[in-house]
């Protein structure tokens, strides 16, 4: 609920609603705590069993606080798999990957948000359209493909069917209808071209949304598995969600190990997550959803 | 979804936006165009060539019978028709609407209910917000199993936590509606996260002075949510309906690590019944006509939605 | 047509990858195909690290011997066959892969692999157990070699059971409980127990259905008729089979939750000491020995009309397309010779196929004790049990099985629907 001890400029209030708001406000702050703790439990969880014995996970010994940790699931999983060449394949497919569909996306973005043309919305449905796919229904049709284009089980069967988002688009164009059309169109008195505007004009108010786009593409290409299992062949070149798999199907129920392998995935998102969350909600927010 | 940019009209938009969006086709130059196709060439290509072209390949197969392993007959609307008196499809199409039906609508409730209670000032805001949007940066993958770790029936934290709390076991594995419960609830831990996220971004542009506005004007907090925040948010609602829809249709990752679609078909969805189809028992025809009611419902969805949100800016 | 697509789209792909990104590991595009070049053999196989051990040292002394290569890749088994699939309808499998026999048929009835009967010695045969090469056979030529099996025999925990009272358990093959003394001992194991406990589980879960046939050709029943064309499942074995699978659940003998589609396994709830019993094969014997802290051991599976068992584990099979027939058949022979094959089983706990091998029993690096009671257990599997599984139509069976016999046990379907159900079910699988 908003309230209005939000607002600096709240009018004077008296005794009897001060108290109110400090009552409100403390029934605010449990909720979200206790909202938080619900979200957090589960992960919660995972670090524990991570960090737990398998004797412990299975003799139903594990304790909501454990007497005592062991980092052996993690030395097990890091000592039995290529853990770290994993995560530099998935390092490598996810930046280029990013890369590609930020520039393509920005690209797009600008085409639709400051030019006319005609065919601009039959296009623009299209492209969004294809976002409604899922790729199980073209799973089959897209392996003949990167085959025939004689890139199957290389990076690129990867990276390039994955790029072809559209996800981006929508955003992008939402974000550079926000920049006033009369700088766009002043360059472009200047008799500047368009590459010129968009590099020099639109380019260097986009940095909200270039966080937002890449992190958005670094993300679902991070955890991507589907596709990739499909498009991948040699153990060498696998990534990190496939090499999850990998392991389950190793230790079987090795709970254990599963969630300190899911955990060495999953941290490297959670990290740079937390370091850019606040460009993130500013370039949401300036993408003009509100 | 031109409508987004205008939808928050009353809000303090830039002028930009405000323009009506008739003038814009009106003076399209040749120029202008070639220039525009050229920015739209490399996204183009790559959505035609691994989206477009795969689909249409898709729609051919789904008129096949296939053996699996590429050779196939041509056998026109067979298994479109072979799908209408197939009884775990039905199974399979009731429960992605009923999914969707529960997910959307609770992912956008609790996505909105956590951006306004931190949207305000809040002791520790910043760390609690993390923490919801936490979840995103899980993969499916790893969100399933620890869903798989927390609602084991056996050995799961969480009938421990009903156990202990004086509650009956729920048969979150053995049950059908119990397993639909434990898929929807890990749903919603994954979801709520990029809910609460794009409403508190849509909540930034709500101005505090209509609150203080209508404060003055003596509304209930329930009246200034109601009047105020809700139809300020609407284009980030909209957003929301078509993603999370979009997304509840195509899941896939949670149902298929954390019940395998059982007990009997009670989680069974289009997707999962596609991929066992395609990839199980090979019936790649059948799967691929699969696939393709799919599309088309998430299709109608939209197209529907698209329709009502532009009536509405036509009203508003 | 085929080959004017695929130029053209080549084409366009030399244009659209910028070349200057080829270079390294992963951006290269030259592995576009599977198959080796001369002299290799390309290999693809999922495997615990005790089968890719055995399975690199047999490779190791293939390629000594024969001065060929094996190029062996080696990916998860959740979707390995999503994998092939994809690969062979895109024309480059790989020469030889691994495949459960369940899973064979299909492959071999679809004319996917190569018929070896011209490339091996017309006493090749001899060297396998009769139900070992029933289960590689397809319309009466071999398509693959038997690498090994697994049976499913019961784990049980020593303390759980002494609990209830029961020391003794079955210690040779023709003493092994029949059902009634099995609903005997679970009678008893149920009421010294407390409710969340329960006496066993059984590891039908996923494709491990294919396990609930055990029961059926314990009644002396089978699911195909002798020429795999039609179903043979409703009879009074079928009825039977059912009828007691059936009854676990509403006795209270198995967890709620050790349905086909569950996703926590049988063995986990019995490493969880949540049941005393479990249905196991010898591949999960190491884990078991360096998880569990408890005392446990193994007896035979049941026996009705006969003993019964199921025919688990692997074949190494051939694409039609492979390369060099004649070196992929040279490197099947090598793998399954004495040697190699002992290795394997050995190091990863598994049975053999060789009937040499079966005859002077093996022993495991891990439990040696337990060695006699897996190979006797899979002495009791008959060809012509071996011979079904092996049907072209086993992937639709498999379905057909989960589903009726998840109705019977979640759904309470009654058993003559749940025969009838199975029936038609499978005649369609046939047909």
């Amino acid at each position: 609920m908003p309230t209005p001890a939000t607002s600096p400029r709240t009018p004077a209030p008296g005794l009897a609603r001060r108290r109110r708001e400090r009552r409100l406000l403390v029934a605010r702050t449990a909720g979200a705590v206790l909202v938080a703790l619900v979200v957090l439990a589960p992960l919660y969880w995972m670090v524990v069993v991570a960090l737990s014995t398998r004797a412990e996970l299975l003799g139903g010994q594990l304790r909501l606080v454990p007497r005592s940790l062991t980092l052996e699931n993690f030395e097990r999983v890091l000592t039995a798999f290529p853990v770290m060449t994993w995560f530099g394949n998935s390092v490598a497919i996810a930046l280029v990957t990013s890369a590609i569909t930020v520039v393509v996306n920005l690209l797009a973005g600008y085409a639709f948000a400051q030019l006319r043309f005609r065919g601009s919305s039959v296009v623009f449905l299209l492209a969004l359209s294809t976002l409604m796919l899922p790729v199980q229904v073209i799973m089959v049709a897209l392996f003949r493909l990167v085959t025939d284009l004689g890139i199957y089980g290389s990076y690129w069967a990867v990276i390039l069917p994955s790029a072809a988002s559209a996800f981006g688009i929508f955003l992008a164009r939402q974000f550079i209808l926000g920049i006033p059309r009369e700088l766009v169109e002043a360059a472009r008195i200047d008799g500047a071209g368009h590459l010129r505007v968009f590099l020099q004009v639109v380019l260097p108010l986009c940095r909200p949304l270039l966080a937002v786009l890449f992190f958005m593409a670094l993300l679902q290409t991070w955890n991507d598995f589907a596709w990739p299992l499909i498009a991948l062949r040699d153990n060498a070149l696998f990534t990190l969600p496939i090499g999850l798999l990998y392991l389950q199907g190793q230790f079987g129920a090795d709970y254990g190990g599963t969630m300190a392998f899911a955990l060495l995935s999953v941290t490297p998102m959670v990290v740079l997550f937390l370091l850019f969350q606040r460009y993130f909600v500013q370039g949401f927010a300036r993408s003009g959803i509100r | 979804m031109t409508s987004l940019a205008q939808a928050g009209a009353p809000a303090p938009a830039e002028p930009a936006r405000r323009r009506p969006r008739r003038g814009r086709a009106r003076d399209a130059s040749p120029g202008e165009s070639l220039a525009a196709y050229g920015f739209l060439a490399p996204n183009l290509v790559l959505l035609g060539l691994f989206v477009l072209l795969p689909l249409v390949w898709a729609v051919w197969i789904s008129t096949q019978q296939t053996d699996g392993f590429g050779a196939g007959d041509f056998v026109g609307a067979d298994n479109y028709a072979r799908l209408v008196s197939d009884g775990q499809f039905w199974r399979a199409v009731v429960n992605t609407v009923l999914f969707t039906t529960l997910v959307t609508p609770t992912a956008m409730a609790l996505g909105l209910g956590a951006a306004v209670l931190l949207d305000g000032a809040l002791p520790g805001r910043g760390v609690i917000r993390s923490v919801l949007i936490l979840p995103m940066a899980v993969s499916g993958v790893a969100t399933a199993l620890i869903g798989v770790l927390v609602f084991d029936e056996n050995s799961g934290v969480l009938d421990g936590v009903l156990r202990a709390l004086g509650l009956p076991d729920v048969a979150w594995q053995s049950g059908g509606a119990g397993a639909f419960a434990s898929v929807v609830l890990v749903t919603l831990w994954w979801r709520v996260g990029f809910n609460m996220l794009i409403y508190l971004a849509a909540l930034q542009g709500v101005g505090s002075h209509l609150h203080e506005a209508a404060t003055l004007d003596g509304a209930s907090a329930w009246q200034r949510f109601r009047y105020v925040t809700v139809p300020m948010v609407g284009p980030a609602t909209f957003f929301l309906l078509v993603m999370n829809v979009i997304y509840s249709f195509q899941v896939f990752d949670i149902v298929f690590v954390m019940t395998g679609g059982g007990p009997q078909d009670a989680t069974s969805v289009l997707v999962t019944y596609a991929y066992e189809n395609g990839f199980v028992t090979r019936d790649q025809g059948y799967a691929a006509a699969i696939g393709v009611v799919l599309l088309l419902l998430t299709l109608a969805f939209t197209a529907v939605q698209w329709r009502t949100s532009r009536t509405r800016d036509l009203t508003e | 047509m085929d080959i004017t697509r695929r130029r053209l789209l080549g084409a366009a792909g030399a244009l659209a990858l910028p070349a200057a990104l080829g270079g390294c590991g992963g951006f290269s595009t030259s592995g576009g195909s599977a198959s080796g070049g001369e002299g290799t053999v390309s290999f693809t196989t999922w495997g615990t690290d005790a089968e890719v051990a055995g399975l690199r040292s047999a490779i190791s002394r293939f390629e000594e011997g024969s001065g060929a290569t094996v190029a062996l890749n080696v990916v998860p088994y959740e979707q390995m066959f999503s994998n092939i699939d994809a690969q062979i309808q895109a024309g480059n499998p790989p020469d030889v892969f691994r495949v459960p026999y369940y899973t064979f048929g299909s492959y071999a009835g679809a004319g996917q692999l190569l018929d070896l009967s011209p490339y091996l010695e017309s006493s090749f045969a001899d060297r396998f157990t009769p139900q070992a090469w029933a289960a590689v056979q397809n319309g009466g030529a071999p398509f693959g070699v038997p690498h090994h099996t697994d049976t499913s025999v019961i784990l049980y925990n020593r303390a759980m059971l002494a609990d209830a009272g029961i020391t003794d358990v079955p210690a040779t093959l023709e003493d092994a409980w029949t059902w009634d003394q099995l609903a005997e001992v679970a009678t008893t194991l149920r009421e010294a127990m407390p409710p969340e406990r329960y006496p066993f589980a059984y590891n039908w879960q996923g494709n491990g259905v294919t396990r609930w046939l055990s029961w059926l050709f314990q009644a002396d029943g089978r699911f195909l008729t002798e020429d795999l064309a039609g179903p043979a499942i409703d009879s009074d074995a079928g009825r039977a089979a059912v009828e007691f699978t059936q009854s676990f659940f509403a006795q209270g003998w198995v967890p709620p939750n050790d349905t086909i589609t569950s996703s926590t396994y049988a063995s986990d709830t019995w490493y969880a000491q949540t049941v005393a019993m479990v249905w196991a094969g010898a591949f999960l014997v190491p884990d078991a020995e360096a998880t569990l802290d408890f005392e446990w051991g193994a007896t035979f599976a049941p026996q009705q009309v006969r003993g019964g068992g199921d025919f688990g584990g692997n074949a190494l099979v051939a694409t039609a397309g492979a390369s060099d027939p004649e070196l992929v058949a040279a490197f099947l022979t090598s793998v399954t010779e004495e040697e190699s094959m002992r290795e394997f089983c050995v190091g990863a706990s598994l049975l053999p196929t060789r009937a040499d091998l079966v005859e002077q029993g093996i022993e495991f690096d891990v439990r040696p004790d337990l060695s006699p009671v897996f190979v006797g257990q899979a002495s009791v599997v008959q060809p012509e049990d071996s011979g079904q599984v092996a049907s072209p139509d086993m992937a639709s069976i498999i379905t057909v099985l989960q589903d009726q016999l998840e109705a019977a046990f979640v759904g309470g379907q009654d058993v003559e629907t749940t025969v009838t159900g199975l029936s038609e079910g499978i005649a369609a699988a046939v047909a």
